[in-house]
């Protein structure tokens, strides 16, 4: 069973026969059953197959929440940004500058891949969890890239995702949000060759210029498959990351 | 608006984020992110319906008035 299975059963379709152990359950059109085996099935083969080497980088995301709250201050709700999508674009620039970990590792060897395409991984409420792409994100302004996610959590929430969305995807982030925990070290989703984690942003003490101040400080995280590339290359997509971050009229 | 309008209109709005929800199992004080498991995005959507059903611009430093029932009642009901 392969990821384009676990998306298979997020979009709706029928999975190959499971077996009479596999008891049908339903949630707004996803087989949550169907879907647990096939995480099960992906996230084993990541593991038996993929040596995975990790990084963190601690990075200041005070500038760029500066920088997204005048943007909202500015404009009616339909219309205001998430931090998501500024962690979205600043880590599909980066891939711009080390592209080693934008595409798939297939018989024995490292293929880029054609575009930036982004697995996002969404939490379903009725359990489980899909990562279809969110096409050509270093091409996409901020707006554009706000409309996209909305889209695509809306539906892969209603089961109504594409199957080209699932098999798309380059590389995955996944993103733990305004609720979630400091830090997620990520499994990478096979053939895919890196996954980067975003924690919760959060009000730390840090230092500036030699003076401890309270920050916006986010913990971005890499696993990566040490097959196709080596920490030194990981470290600098994350440091990437960080730098964009600090022009955020930019992204 | 009064609270009865303001009750109505959340809860037509957060039927159609998280129509799996009961919103009568909800107390007026829960926080309603934890109660409900709204991301930012379900949270930004709220806001977006509280808006348009009662046509205040909800700027975004308000948002923290808007994380309970009850808040949200007095938030909306106070405003004209």
């Amino acid at each position: 069973m392969t990821l384009a299975d676990v998306n298979q059963a997020a979009a709706g379709r029928q999975l190959p026969a499971l077996g009479d152990a596999a008891a049908q359950t339903k949630s707004r059109g996803i087989d949550t059953t169907q879907m647990r085996q096939a995480i099960a099935a992906a996230m084993s083969r990541s593991k038996r197959e993929i040596p995975h080497y990790y990084l963190s980088e601690t990075i200041d995301f005070s500038v760029a929440s500066d920088w997204l709250s005048s943007w909202n201050a500015a404009r009616p709700p339909a219309q205001r940004l998430l931090s998501a999508v500024l962690l979205l674009k600043a880590a599909a620039l980066a891939l711009r500058e080390v592209p080693q970990l934008n595409g798939f590792f297939a018989q024995g060897a490292f293929q880029a891949g054609q575009g930036i395409h982004i697995g996002w991984a969404i939490t379903l409420r009725g359990g489980g969890l899909v990562a279809p792409a969110i096409h050509d994100v270093d091409q996409k302004s901020l707006p554009e890239l706000m409309h996209a996610v909305r889209d695509v959590v809306q539906r892969a929430r209603l089961g109504r995702l594409r199957s080209s969305e699932m098999t798309d995807p380059t590389i995955t982030i996944t993103n733990l949000g305004d609720r979630g925990v400091e830090a997620v070290l990520g499994v990478i989703y096979p053939p895919q060759v890196a996954i980067v984690g975003y924690g919760r942003i959060l009000a730390r003490p840090w230092v500036v210029n030699g003076q401890v101040t309270a920050r916006q400080l986010v913990n971005a995280s890499l696993a990566a498959d040490h097959r196709a590339s080596d920490g030194h290359l990981g470290g600098l997509l994350l440091t990437t990351i960080g730098r964009a971050l600090q022009s955020p009229q930019t992204l | 608006m009064n609270k009865q309008d303001v009750r109505q209109l959340a809860t037509e709005v957060l039927a159609g984020i998280a129509p799996e929800a009961d919103l009568a199992t909800v107390g007026a004080g829960a926080d309603l992110r934890q109660a409900l498991d709204l991301d930012s995005m379900d949270f930004l959507n709220f806001v977006i319906g509280l808006a348009a059903g009662s046509n205040l611009p909800i700027p975004e430093a308000d948002y923290p008035q808007l994380y309970t029932l009850q808040d949200i009642e007095s938030y909306l009901s106070a405003k004209k």
